[in-house]
């Protein structure tokens, strides 16, 4: 053991807290962890372990500031005081008694270190659950007990930064990583990935190799026993163009698929209540939008799709393009023909003065109708191309095929990506209710202030609640992510087990959201690099500032390493 | 059995001895003629040690008719070199003046000194030797370069120069007609050399003007020093060498009431000496505990 100092007797000695004098040559630093041999005659020896979460250096004895210049002129001596602050991670046993001022203090390594940080007791009857989670300052590997990821003892990930700056996506994709081929978690060719892309195309390269990758962060990915491959298994969608039906992306064109509903999966499902974000500012529409939504699923029963069939729209009322065909039925084809058929039935012929058909109306006053029909006919720009019935839909699948599937969001107006995002998570989190899928599933959402905002309501933030709530012991995981946690519907932030915070702004990092980090954290925060992130997990009262290695997938086009081997152009051409 | 008979006895009778302001009957100048002198300033030399003592009477003690003074003292030395001054180890002793035996209080243990008399300024007088004896006992452990101490020189130095330096002036040392030089000496001036003789022993001596910020208007003591060293040794080196060091050395009045005689680097070992002895709070503490209240 490494003797670093004493504990100090100038200053309190707590049990939970104490200072310590480094002597003569050593190295104490922030995030240094630390052993202390405490005893007394009737509980016998005790072992405190801490984290050092401040140093300083000071002249002691200097009655001024300015006897600094005094003795940096050599006038007169100086003792030069080297002290950390130690906060308790661990006692062992637990006995609060305080340790004795002059104790020796050793650097805890090796076994002592994994004491100090609870690994030893990570794990369960069938193994070890230490989740790789980066490396700490001293450049062990630090790790997180599975089991308040995968939702035994707790679930979910909450993440928090500048945009930008705190590497949120990186993390969490490298989180991704180590619970799918770390081999810690059990099941783990069962689990399933839903990421979305909220911005630029950063996520379309995650099955490439990155060519910046170097030999040192292959090593540190062996060290944290995860090979330094992209992602073996992904499934790329994006939405498509608004014209034609190509994947809307900039920078990779091969191996994306489109992604759509058809009317039929639209109003199966029961989707519609997703085109509404804000419930809040139509809570007497709420009703009507149960009913138009329960209608259309009535509607939609029995047919094949992609087209919708209906038959009670007469022939002068359609729109121009609109005919009946052979069975005297009507053929939706689009979006837009949806929403103009659902005018009718709730506001009646275009033409006459009519009214709609009462079975559609639920008994609303006509101005609560006409509102409806209004916020629907503004959808109809943003949606056409995600809810169409020229051929059957595709929408992602997360559980089937591919183990990870990439979703963007990036180019779609904001009522699109609510829409995309509210009918997926429904539809996973139903299934998984049923029981349809055994495997985890676990999903990547930025910019969670956005879909479940702490003010408003809406039908995307009660499924992000019910997943917070309810998800972890059906096996659904949440890894959110958003830029300032204040913003955030605080149910959702709070049944986060593992809270990461990447660099923060001033103003957040004093909020009382991230009141669980010490202040020496919540100062560092501020001041975070790229690539490193403060992670607090329940079991361990302290956070631990943890380094992530490179990712070793492109993040972007110019990253991805070409393979210009005989087999991958035989490939491309053939 | 001891019975305390008060603490921190020094406090109460802290007038100092007023020795008179008698003119010297025979007065020696060692340069001529007798003006203010410069020097040119010149280094240090190396290495440069100052030695300074500090006493501390921590109680008065009575058994029947007898008295002792219970006291800490201690010495240390700081070395000028490199550029750095540095603390050596300071030695610290816990004596009982009047006392026959060791006398054990709680953890302290006070080592007997025998005492001239058995009234208090004897014991006080007991107390300042054996800091006397101290300091004298740390100097000689310091070889080569140049000693600096605090107060008049009381001992030779045979291992190198030797300078000692009198902040206050009971004495006097001039006669009338050299005395004003005193008053037109401006800092970073001395006056020539003057022979003392103290027990015995032959000393050149000289008064350098310390500076004081801020320049102008002043006392005419303010800021002045006595240096003396044995008149064996180069003493005119020695005089021009002094306005080279104690200028760079005084304190500021702003940092120390006593500025700028009382020399930084000497406060600072004071400061030290000080906190060796130990916190008198707790020394007193434990005297009350185990000889009663005084």
């Amino acid at each position: 053991m490494e003797r670093i100092g004493v504990v100090l007797g100038r200053r309190e000695a707590t049990p939970l807290e104490f200072w310590v004098g480094v002597e003569g040559e050593g190295l104490l630093r922030l995030d240094d962890l630390v052993v202390v041999k405490g005893f007394h005659p009737r509980v016998g020896e005790v072992l405190y372990f801490g984290m050092v979460d401040h140093v300083a250096k000071l002249h002691e004895g200097e009655a001024y500031d300015t006897d600094t210049f005094l003795a940096v002129e050599g006038q007169i001596p100086v003792s030069l005081a080297y002290v950390a602050h130690v906060s308790v991670t661990r006692i062992l046993p637990e006995e609060f008694f305080p340790p004795d001022p002059g104790s020796p203090v050793y650097l805890a390594q090796g076994e002592d270190l994994e004491r100090a940080l609870y690994y030893d007791a990570m794990k369960n009857q069938r193994g070890s659950t230490k989740l790789p989670a980066g490396f700490l300052k001293n450049g062990e590997v630090a790790y997180l007990n599975l089991e308040f990821l995968n939702g035994v003892k707790g679930g979910h990930v909450n993440i928090s930064g500048i945009s930008g700056v705190a590497a949120k996506t990186s993390y969490a994709t490298f989180l991704l990583k180590s619970l799918l081929e770390s081999g810690v978690l059990e099941d783990a060719h069962q689990a399933r990935v839903l990421l979305f892309n909220v911005k630029g195309e950063d996520l379309f390269f995650l099955d490439k190799p990155n060519a910046r990758l170097q030999e040192k962060d292959r090593a540190e990915y062996a060290r944290l026993g995860l090979p330094a491959t992209p992602f073996q298994s992904v499934a790329f969608m994006a939405p498509p163009k608004k014209e034609g039906y190509v994947p809307d992306l900039d920078t990779r064109l091969e191996g994306v698929r489109a992604y759509h509903w058809d009317l039929v999966q639209f109003c199966q499902r029961g989707l519609l209540p997703f085109l509404f974000a804000d419930r809040s500012a139509m809570t007497n529409l709420g009703f009507l939008l149960a009913h138009v939504t329960e209608k259309l699923k009535e509607l939609a029963q029995g047919q094949k799709g992609p087209s919708l069939l209906v038959e009670d729209w007469p022939e002068e009322d359609l729109p121009e393009e609109v005919r009946f065909d052979q069975l005297g039925k009507v053929r939706l084809k689009t979006f837009a023909q949806l929403v103009r058929y659902v005018e009718y039935k709730l506001l009646g012929p275009e033409t006459g003065e009519g009214e709609g058909d009462r079975r559609w109306t639920a008994r609303q006053a006509r101005p609560t109708l006409e509102a409806f029909v209004r916020r629907l006919r503004s959808s109809v720009e943003n949606l056409s191309h995600l809810v169409r019935g020229d051929r059957p839909g595709n929408p992602p699948d997360p559980l089937k095929g591919e183990q990870v599937h990439v979703v963007d969001l990036a180019k779609l107006s904001p009522q699109g990506q609510m829409f995309v995002v509210g009918s997926l998570l429904k539809d996973l989190f139903e299934r998984k209710e049923r029981g349809q899928y055994r495997g985890r599933v676990f999903i990547v959402l930025d910019e969670l202030n956005k879909y479940a905002p702490r003010e408003e309501e809406s039908p995307i933030k009660d499924i992000l609640l019910d997943i917070a709530e309810r998800g972890r012991s059906l096996g659904v995981i949440l890894i959110g992510a958003q830029q300032t946690a204040s913003e955030v519907e605080r149910r959702v932030v709070g049944n986060a087990a593992i809270r990461v915070v990447g660099r923060l702004d001033a103003a957040e990092a004093e909020r009382p959201e991230y009141r669980y980090l010490p202040t020496s954290f919540r100062q560092r925060a501020l001041i975070l690099p790229q690539g490193a992130v403060i992670l607090h997990q329940p079991e361990i009262p302290v956070p631990l500032l943890l380094r992530f290695p490179f990712p070793a997938w492109a993040t972007k086009r110019e990253e991805v390493l070409e393979d210009n081997s005989a087999e991958a152009l035989r490939r491309e051409f053939f | 059995m001891w019975r305390l008979l008060a603490l921190r006895p020094g406090a109460l009778a802290r007038e100092e001895a007023f020795q008179g302001l008698a003119a010297p009957e025979a007065f020696r100048p060692l340069e001529s003629p007798w003006e203010a002198r410069r020097a040119d300033p010149r280094p240090w030399p190396e290495p440069l040690y100052f030695v300074d003592g500090k006493e501390r009477e921590e109680a008065l003690l009575a058994q029947g008719e007898r008295v002792a003074l219970l006291g800490s003292v201690a010495a240390g030395a700081l070395v000028h070199q490199g550029g750095r001054m540095a603390l050596l180890s300071p030695v610290v002793r816990r004596v009982g003046v009047g006392l026959s035996e060791p006398l054990r209080v709680g953890e302290l243990l006070y080592e007997p000194v025998e005492a001239e008399g058995t009234d208090y300024p004897s014991l006080r007088a007991g107390l300042q030797k054996v800091r006397e004896d101290l300091e004298k006992r740390v100097a000689q452990g310091l070889s080569g370069g140049l000693l600096v101490v605090d107060g008049p020189v009381r001992f030779p130095r045979p291992g190198g120069p030797l300078l000692g330096y009198i902040k206050t002036h009971w004495a006097r040392y001039l006669p009338e007609g050299e005395e004003a030089l005193l008053h037109a000496l401006r800092p970073g001036e001395r006056t020539p050399a003057f022979q003392v003789s103290r027990e015995g022993q032959a000393l050149a001596s000289w008064y350098v003007r310390l500076p004081l910020a801020p320049e102008g208007l002043r006392p005419p003591q303010a800021g002045l020093l006595r240096v003396e060293t044995p008149l064996k040794g180069p003493y005119l080196e020695l005089a021009d060498l002094s306005l080279s060091l104690f200028p760079a050395l005084a304190s500021h009045p702003v940092k120390d009431p006593r500025a700028p005689q009382n020399l930084a680097p000497i406060g600072a070992l004071e400061r030290e000496l000080a906190r060796r002895m130990g916190s008198q709070e707790v020394v007193e503490r434990l005297l009350r505990r185990h000889l009663g209240g005084g």
